[in-house]
């Protein structure tokens, strides 16, 4: 009895050094993320006359640039996305595989380099070079190949792609390398002893393997990308603008918090379901690769 | 040798990593059907040596060739040749099933017929019914399984394990060694395998090729090798052998009359006499169990020498006595068995001990 009590009283004060150990990061993360969230719900859902109901949901959404511009946003972000990925992939292969061990940090390194200057500053940069009297313009037309600026590069859905791709390419990369130097070789040994060339191992072992950090990578561009409002800003000049933008328009240029309130929880309700399809599509290749 | 009799053949071949000279020469013949161990120790090259016939690793000069055809530029996908992996490498987002057909997705069998040669490679290892398991859900013995079985159900002419039984406990290595040789002979196609476990070498092979720093010191058949090495370096890494110093009294057509302290002169047939002596000299060597210590009542030896009992480890069935035989310096290490009511002898006491010259070798 008395070792059982005496066990029990053990069990409480390591429960309570366990909760004094995370209760930082539990206020933190209660002040900083579930009370926003909580704060833009009730919003959402608060009436103009009081109560609460879905009517901001049905107003938001009905309205058709919203609808534009989520769908907008969602082009805009699953191109980077494919984009990113597609351009990480053989960066983080090429890292893996063909660097000499000692020399992967000093790579590693260098990818990060972007990142030393502000993602304003890059964007910015992206304006100089694409813009309307940038970089490529101006030189094409010193050379006498165009006689005025070509619009096609400026103020359209590709620029704004290009700028996020560039900026998320790190965030891509670091992902799929660490799933690809988790491979143990001999698994690609055993590919090519069972047969299979080089490419078809490629698929068969090291591409099936290395999923987790591909699907990472697409959640890390996918999710943040969306909701972007910056680039949209500055690469778009205010003519390409996302679902962010309306957001931003409505909290507080129009200042109707119930409305923002339900745009910004109804995008945040298709990431996820997007985010969701993902996961469960990674589920199923898995699975399928025979 | 016309290639009839050769499956593999390394015809001087040497392997260099930037400077280092990790394969030194190697020329060998191994036999179609034969069970053939490599066997070192760490570091010596075998798993190089094995995995240049695998096609995993070029080399620097020399050939190898499998079935009589020169494996250079021939990538490790298009060789005759399949690998158990010393990790076992059983791709961990496959199934069981699917690990054991991953080598017949070219195969132009059906899909049944592909299915039912998966649940006959299977069976033949002994995992019936183990199908649909995911493969992170095996243990280590499983997994060497799964292994087995998807290497041989491509039917590859040579069947290439390194070290496959290191990571087993003891108990599950010994059935597994069992089982092997049973698989091989079943299946008849050669398997070559590497360890660094001289028992596990000894029980399994049909010869066996001892390997130094890149080089292969001795290729023989298990009881040669164990009762004939060739040099003090292979004598002493594959059992227990004592060496006593001696001299070389005269020599005479190969056969040479030798005196060593403790045993006289001892007439040395030419098959005893090996090279390889270290620069101490000509040292005879003698395994355990070819010495005797002599009861009452034993069956006489062909010589006797008398012996101080210096110490004594005790086995259960045998018992190991370090003797101080007159006139010698070292102990030298003696195992008997424990026959039924054969007395275990206590340490100081006095015995004879028992040889016959036909069971040393000579090493000069
Ligand atoms: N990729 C490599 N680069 C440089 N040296 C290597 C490489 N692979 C092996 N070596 C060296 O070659 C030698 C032989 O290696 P190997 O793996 O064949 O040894 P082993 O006999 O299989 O040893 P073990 O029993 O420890 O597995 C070792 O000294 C090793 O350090
Ligand atoms: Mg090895």
């Amino acid at each position: 009895m008395a070792s059982s009590s005496g066990k029990s009283a053990e069990g409480r004060s390591e429960a309570a050094s366990g909760l004094l150990l995370v209760s930082p990061t539990l206020i933190y993360a209660v002040l900083l993320l579930a009370a926003p969230l909580v704060t833009v719900l009730i919003y959402s859902l608060s009436l103009e006359g009081g109560g609460f109901g879905f009517d901001n949901y049905v107003t938001a959404w009905s309205d058709r640039i919203n609808q534009l511009l989520i769908i907008r946003s969602l082009t805009v972000s699953l191109s980077v996305t494919l984009v990113t990925v597609l351009l990480a992939y053989p960066v983080a292969y090429f890292v893996s595989f063909y660097v000499k061990p000692e020399r992967k940090s000093l790579w590693l390194f260098l990818i990060t380099i972007p990142f030393w200057t502000s993602y304003l500053i890059r964007v910015f940069l992206w304006k100089v070079i694409l813009g309307f009297n940038g970089v490529i313009n101006s030189g094409l037309m010193s050379i006498g190949i165009i006689d005025e600026p070509l619009q096609a590069i400026n103020y359209n859905v590709p620029a704004l792609v290009m700028t996020l791709a560039h900026a998320y390419a790190p965030f891509a990369i670091l992902p799929i390398f660490v799933a690809l130097e988790k491979i143990d070789r001999s698994f690609l040994e055993a590919g090519r002893d069972l047969g299979e060339s080089q490419l078809m191992t490629f698929f068969r072992v090291t591409l099936p393997l290395s999923m987790p950090g591909v699907i990472a990578a697409v959640l890390i561009v996918f999710i943040p990308t969306v909701g972007d409002y910056v680039t949209p800003d500055l690469i778009g000049g205010g003519k390409l603008p996302m679902i962010a933008n309306r957001i931003e328009g409505t909290l507080l240029k129009q200042n109707n918090r119930e409305l923002g309130s339900a745009i910004a929880v109804g995008a945040m309700i298709v990431v996820a379901v997007v985010s969701i399809v993902f996961l469960l599509l990674n589920r199923r290749f898995l699975k399928g690769a025979k | 040798m016309t290639t009839k009799d050769a499956m593999i053949e390394f015809r001087d071949v040497h392997k260099y990593y930037g400077d280092y000279h990790a394969l030194r020469g190697i020329t060998a013949t191994i036999r179609p059907g034969e069970f053939f161990s490599l066997l070192g120790p760490s570091g010596c090259g075998k798993t190089t040596l094995l995995r240049t016939i695998a096609g995993f690793e070029d080399i620097s000069s020399g050939a190898v060739l499998v079935d009589g055809r020169d494996m250079a530029g021939v990538p490790a996908n298009k060789r005759p040749t399949n690998m158990v992996f010393q990790s076992y490498a059983i791709f961990p987002h496959l199934s069981v099933e699917e690990n054991v057909g991953f080598g017949l997705r070219r195969d132009p069998r059906s899909k049944d017929e592909k299915a039912r040669a998966v649940a006959e490679a299977l069976e033949m290892v002994g995992l019936k019914g183990y199908g649909k398991r995911a493969a992170h859900a095996l243990s280590g013995g499983q997994r060497q399984r799964v292994a087995l079985a998807r290497a041989l159900i491509l039917k590859p002419k040579v069947l290439l394990l390194d070290e496959p039984l290191s990571a087993l406990d003891k108990k599950m290595r010994e059935q597994m060694q069992v089982e092997l040789i049973r698989l091989q002979r079943q299946v008849g196609i050669t398997f070559i395998l590497v360890t660094h476990d001289q028992e596990e070498a000894l029980v399994m092979s049909d010869r066996i090729a001892v390997m130094f720093e890149g080089e292969i010191a001795q290729l023989a058949d298990p009881e040669t090798l164990y009762r004939r090495p060739n040099s003090r370096k292979v004598a002493d890494f594959i059992g227990t052998m004592n060496f006593l110093p001696a001299r070389v009294l005269e020599e005479n057509a190969g056969a040479v009359e030798i005196e060593a302290a403790g045993f006289g002169r001892i007439h040395v047939d030419a098959s005893q006499v090996m090279g390889g002596a270290t620069a101490e000299g000509a040292t005879v060597g003698f395994r355990p169990e070819t010495l005797t210590i002599l009861y009452e009542g034993s069956a006489a030896t062909d010589r006797e020498s008398m012996a101080t009992i210096e110490e004594v480890v005790y086995f259960g069935d045998m018992t190991y006595y370090d003797v101080k035989i007159d006139g010698t310096e070292t102990p030298v290490r003696i195992s008997m068995r424990n026959v039924f009511g054969r007395p275990v002898l206590d340490r100081g006491a006095r015995a004879r001990v028992g040889w016959s010259p036909g069971a040393l070798v000579l090493f000069r």
